[in-house]
């Protein structure tokens, strides 16, 4: 199968900076900007991505994995290495980020759709498929700050999901909202899968993997453990942490 | 290449920006898009009260359109002011402000601060349909200049756009940018011709003849600021509805070509590491 997403040997430098002269008068008080050490989020991480694959990314807190998912989604430029996709991408790191409290959800969902790279011609046609989704009609004229916090996620979500990119990058949103918007989400996911789109996903729930993904990586401490089959990866993630059930 | 392409391919984007920039500025307002009306007037009011009344400063009449009224004169260089400094002092900020959307979504980052100055054009140009009607009431014939006055206007922009772009960037490296700039700005004003006629400047440059004996003229000094072009092309186009001095309207596009090409440059260099510098 071709791939989608091919990772190539990336690595990310972070600086944690000691001390960090943001104001004019610190930096020349101090006579420099900064003064830093590096640290290597990621290392020479490569794999590819199949098209039409559900792909996790696991691991634990503070693995690298969301620095990973950042590179994918194009928010930090690797500092080594490159990453090459085949068709549009596009990335759900936070829903409902870059909505406006004083808009309507109406206008929200055309602001945000083309944040998100959605023409309006695109968003037109998705529209009542995206109000219906989202299970807000009655509010949709409403401004967004007026939403409770779960429509607020409901709608963010339910717009990240129409943009119908070929790849579609997506953090921890899964945990969001109740039991029922949940399965809805799960079912738009299989139904993404069997379009033959590309999702990468990152979660900690090993169960919605197992349901939804095919295919996985782990990483651990900036290093690429296992890339394979979604099963074989949990078992070893799982093996390592000395919880597996094998 | 791809840079450019990324941008054009966001101009939808940054249309929807801009309508968001607009209609979130007077939400809930009783005026609505009137209150962009009365800043201007109310400095308008100020200024022709210190100046024209206190200081008696007194512009010279239009020529040829026989004008002489010191608030007509003094808008026709205070609207570009009021644009570019307010655009300046949003789009200053415009990348920390959105700071969450950026660590959290893609989309081509020039967006931010280009929405500014796209609000502020459509605000201003607003402003400026307003100061056509009063100064063709007065009697000015500006209407055959006004496709003129409009090139004017982009050229304003587009310089107003360069700078935005750097001042965005040198706020995320150095947040002192917002606060220098509201000063530097005051500065700039007073050594503009807006609140005074250039003709003042010409005069003392004049008495004091060529500064420490070389052949340069405060005046000449004076013309190294990128607002004194701007402000003269808009006065002769407006005020005395007449050809601007080329040479003038010459300095403008090249202050609007230069601004923005290292407006751009800077920002390219800056973008790939937006998210991680804020």
């Amino acid at each position: 199968m071709p791939a989608a997403v091919v990772v190539d040997r990336v690595s990310k430098r972070f600086r944690l900076y000691h001390e960090r002269n943001q104001t004019l008068k610190s930096a020349i008080m101090r006579r420099r900007r900064s003064r830093h050490e590096d640290f290597w989020a990621l290392r020479d991480i490569s794999f590819e991505v199949p098209q039409g694959s559900t792909f996790a990314l696991i691991g634990s807190n503070g693995s690298g994995k969301s620095t990973l998912l950042k590179c994918l989604a194009k928010i930090y430029a690797p500092t080594e290495g490159r990453i090459s996709y085949s068709g549009r991408m596009a990335a759900m790191l936070e829903v409902g980020s870059g909505f406006h409290s004083e808009l309507s959800g109406r206008e929200n969902i055309f602001l945000n759709g083309s944040i998100l790279g959605m023409s309006r011609k695109e968003i037109t046609a998705k529209y009542d498929e995206i109000v219906a989704f989202s299970g807000v009609e009655q509010f949709i004229d409403q401004p967004v700050k007026n939403y409770s916090s779960g429509m607020y996620v409901r709608l963010g979500f339910s717009i990240a999901i129409h943009v119908m990119p070929d790849i579609l990058v997506v953090d921890e949103v899964l945990a969001v909202g109740d039991a029922e918007f949940q399965a809805q989400c799960v079912d738009k996911f299989q139904e993404l899968h069997r379009d033959g789109r590309t999702v990468i996903v990152v979660s900690h729930s090993m169960d919605m993997i197992s349901k939804l993904c095919d295919r996985a990586a782990w990483i651990e401490k900036g290093d690429l453990r296992t890339v394979g089959a979604v099963g074989d990866v949990i078992a070893d993630y799982q093996g390592s942490l000395g919880l597996g059930d094998r | 290449m791809g840079y450019i392409r990324d941008v054009v391919g966001a101009r939808e984007l940054l249309a929807n920006l801009t309508i968001r920039e607009i209609k979130g500025k007077y939400r809930r307002t009783v005026f609505g898009q009137l209150w962009s009306l009365v800043n201007p007037l109310v400095l308008m009011l100020i200024y022709t009260f210190v100046f024209a009344f206190i200081f008696r400063v007194t512009p010279p009449p239009g020529d040829p359109s026989g004008l002489d009224v010191f608030p007509l004169w003094l808008l026709c260089g205070l609207l570009p002011w009021i644009f570019f400094s307010n655009v300046l002092s949003i789009g200053t900020g415009s990348i920390v402000d959105n700071a969450p959307l950026i660590q959290k979504v893609y989309f081509p980052r020039l967006v931010l601060p280009l929405s500014v100055v796209a609000s502020g054009f459509y605000t201003w140009i607003f402003e400026m349909a307003v100061l056509a009607i009063a100064l063709s009431v007065a009697g000015a014939f500006v209407l055959p200049w006004l496709p003129l006055v409009l090139v004017a206007m982009v050229l304003m922009a587009l310089f107003t756009a360069g700078v935005a772009l750097l001042m965005s960037i040198a706020n995320v490296h150095f947040r002192d940018t917002q606060h220098l700039l509201t000063l530097l700005l005051q500065l700039w004003m007073y050594l503009s011709p807006i609140i005074y006629p250039l003709t003042m400047v010409r005069d003392l440059s004049d008495r004091i003849g060529p500064v420490l004996g070389t052949p340069i003229t405060l005046e000449g000094i004076y013309w190294a600021n990128p607002m004194v072009p701007f402000t003269e092309v808009f006065r002769s186009l407006l005020y005395d509805a007449d050809w601007p001095d080329p040479m003038a309207f010459g300095m403008c596009a090249a202050w609007a070509v230069v601004a923005i090409a290292l407006g751009m440059l800077a920002f390219r260099r800056a973008d790939r590491n937006l998210a991680e510098a804020l």
